[in-house]
């Protein structure tokens, strides 16, 4: 799909774990593209040469092996933390944080944008507040969250849904406010209230835009709950990354990356899927 | 499924079986001979002295259409014809209740228009249907947002869609039709909630020759048989003539206001694909052209002139 690029996730999106290309999604091989089974070899040969060079170099000596761990030693901790199930109680704890902060973030996001989009008065008034707080860089929220909420799941939450409120609002604000104005009045010719407004137009109308950001929120929520477990905590995947840390384990800090890598593709798997389904009346752009 | 707008179908309209079909009886003998005396409650759309201003952004006032009197009788086919820029929409507009007027008065069967008009619906000229849903749940929305239940609402959709031609096109969604396919669900949409007016606003400048001739033949045929009240705009005065009871000439915008009004008697039924030959219509054509090349001129001159201003 074709990210709607809003101002908000425009600029924020940079910064996200799920932030990766979906573009390749719904691509219609071209005249002399390559199929995507050619594709997925080439893919996977380049995989084998940068990991296998990586590999080499590191044996070699070329590179420092503390710094960048040989990605067999990698695997091998990967193989470790989860056969052992060490990992999975921390995966656990995170997870938690992420889901926890994504739904208040994206219930109190789309409540906060429908109703504001509806209510001109009340986003002129709000307006500034909702610019200060977003502009405020949100990794300086996390020491004093830990202070209000303690150690534990709740600072997290409170983290996260700061980073995925504001993606979701401003994605429903302008969802809401773009709305073909044809359609509004059509179906108000058609006798629509206010209430069937909402669910027959600007519900699924916003949906769009309300998905573009979904994937980027879903990466947020990870995000902050991985960051807040690193800035202080006593469990999840950020505190297992910097107990490692702490005793100069880098191939537990690569093993933690790798394994959050591939459950937050998953998830976005996942997203896609939800998307495609809801937004199946849209016709398949090609590139 | 009965009369999904509450009790406003003894006026002008005809009634309407469980078919969605027409009745021939009174209602349509009605239609037939609306002149007779139409008094102060009788007509279908009425527009006394409406004028619409907007602001700009310069502080002045924008005048889109001035002093305009408009009334269409229950059962009459009425065109508006005007050069761009006449505010035509702006009048359609009106009448439907989207817009307020800064002047003047809008009054549907006798009573004053406030809010959208609930005895009228619309064809807008953009693609109005809803891209997420489906053909027939686009066709039932006036049906199931008015109470009816699903089942009933999707059984007279597809005795629409059937209508139209659509039949196999229920489940599809609106892109995966072509732009004459669309018009035709946007007509079985407007159509399935029985309205006793239907505003048009050029509701097939977007296809092609053919296909819009095909269209305008099939939406007299669905309205010969209604006795409904068509405010119908377009650009294109063939289009007009050939179709209307009478058709209204604007003048040139900003501010316009009626300039001329014609009766159009060529009998029908009429076979829109030779009505062009027709000595009537020839006739007609060249009188009312007279009248309209004006106004399009005075568009054109002013125009050129802006043109001039900004160089």
């Amino acid at each position: 799909m074709t990210i709607l690029g809003s101002r908000k996730t425009g600029s924020r999106k940079n910064g996200s774990f799920a932030g990766q290309d979906r573009n390749t999604v719904h691509r219609q091989p071209r005249r002399g593209e390559m199929s995507a089974l050619a594709m997925r070899s080439v893919q996977l040969l380049l995989t084998i040469v940068v990991l296998g060079a990586w590999e080499l170099l590191a044996r070699a000596g070329v590179i420092d092996q503390f710094f960048f761990p040989l990605p067999s030693d990698i695997f091998q901790t990967v193989w470790l933390w989860v056969s052992s199930g060490f990992v999975f109680p921390h995966l656990w704890v995170t997870m938690q944080e992420a889901i926890l902060a994504f739904l208040v973030g994206a219930a109190v996001g789309l409540l906060l944008g429908f109703i504001l989009a509806r209510v001109r008065f009340l986003e002129r008034l709000l307006d500034p507040f909702l610019q200060m707080f977003n502009a405020l860089p949100r990794v300086v929220l996390a020491p004093i969250f830990l202070l209000w909420f303690g150690l534990g799941i709740w600072s997290k939450v409170a983290f996260g849904f700061t980073l995925v409120f504001f993606i979701v609002f401003f994605n429903t604000l302008e969802g809401v406010k773009s709305v073909d104005r044809v359609l509004v009045d059509n179906a108000k010719m058609l006798g629509a209230s206010e209430r069937q407004l909402l669910r027959h137009v600007f519900i699924p109308s916003a949906l769009t835009w309300i998905f573009s950001s979904l994937h980027i929120s879903v990466g947020f929520a990870i995000t902050g709950a991985v960051v807040g477990e690193y800035l202080g905590a006593s469990g999840g995947m950020g505190y297992a990354i910097a107990q490692a840390q702490g005793v100069f384990d880098t191939k537990g800090v690569f093993a933690g990356m790798f394994i959050l890598m591939i459950v937050v593709l998953i998830i976005d798997l996942l997203v896609n899927r939800l998307e495609r389904h809801l937004l199946r009346w849209r016709p398949v752009r090609s590139s | 499924m009965g009369s999904v707008r509450g009790p406003m179908h003894h006026f002008g309209s005809a009634s309407v079986n469980q078919q969605g079909e027409q009745s021939a009886g009174a209602g349509r003998e009605e239609a037939k001979m609306p002149a007779a005396q139409p008094g102060t409650s009788g007509y279908a759309v009425e527009l006394t002295g409406c004028t619409k201003q907007f602001p700009t952004s310069g502080g002045e006032t924008y005048f889109a259409v001035r002093d305009i009197d408009l009334k269409v009788e229950p059962g009459r086919f009425v065109s508006i014809v005007g050069p761009t820029g006449s505010g035509k929409s702006t009048i359609l507009n009106m009448a439907a209740g989207l817009l307020t007027p800064s002047f003047g008065e809008v009054k549907s069967f006798g009573e004053p228009v406030t809010g959208v008009n609930r005895r009228a619906s619309y064809m807008f000229q953009q693609d109005a249907l809803l891209p997420w849903k489906t053909v027939i749940d686009n066709v039932s929305l006036g049906l199931t947002m008015a109470g009816v239940s699903k089942t009933e609402a999707h059984a007279e959709s597809r005795r629409w869609l059937e209508k139209v031609g659509l039949k196999n096109f229920a489940d599809r969604y609106p892109h995966q039709l072509s732009g004459g396919m669309r018009k035709r669900t946007a007509i079985a949409q407007a159509w399935i909630v029985n309205p006793d007016i239907l505003l048009m606003d050029e509701p097939f400048s977007a296809l092609d020759v053919q296909t819009r001739q095909i269209m305008e033949n099939e939406l007299l045929q669905l309205w010969q048989e209604s006795g409904k009240a068509v405010v119908f705009i377009t650009h294109d005065l063939d289009e007009a003539i050939a179709l209307s009871d009478e058709v209204v000439i604007l003048g040139a915008g900003p501010g316009s206001t009626v300039v001329g009004s014609y009766e159009i008697d060529i009998p029908r039924p009429r076979d829109l694909l030779d009505i062009r030959d027709d000595p009537r219509f020839v006739a007609l054509h060249r009188e009312i052209w007279g009248r309209l090349k004006v106004e399009v001129s005075k568009t054109y001159e002013s125009a050129l002139a802006e043109e001039g201003e900004a160089a």
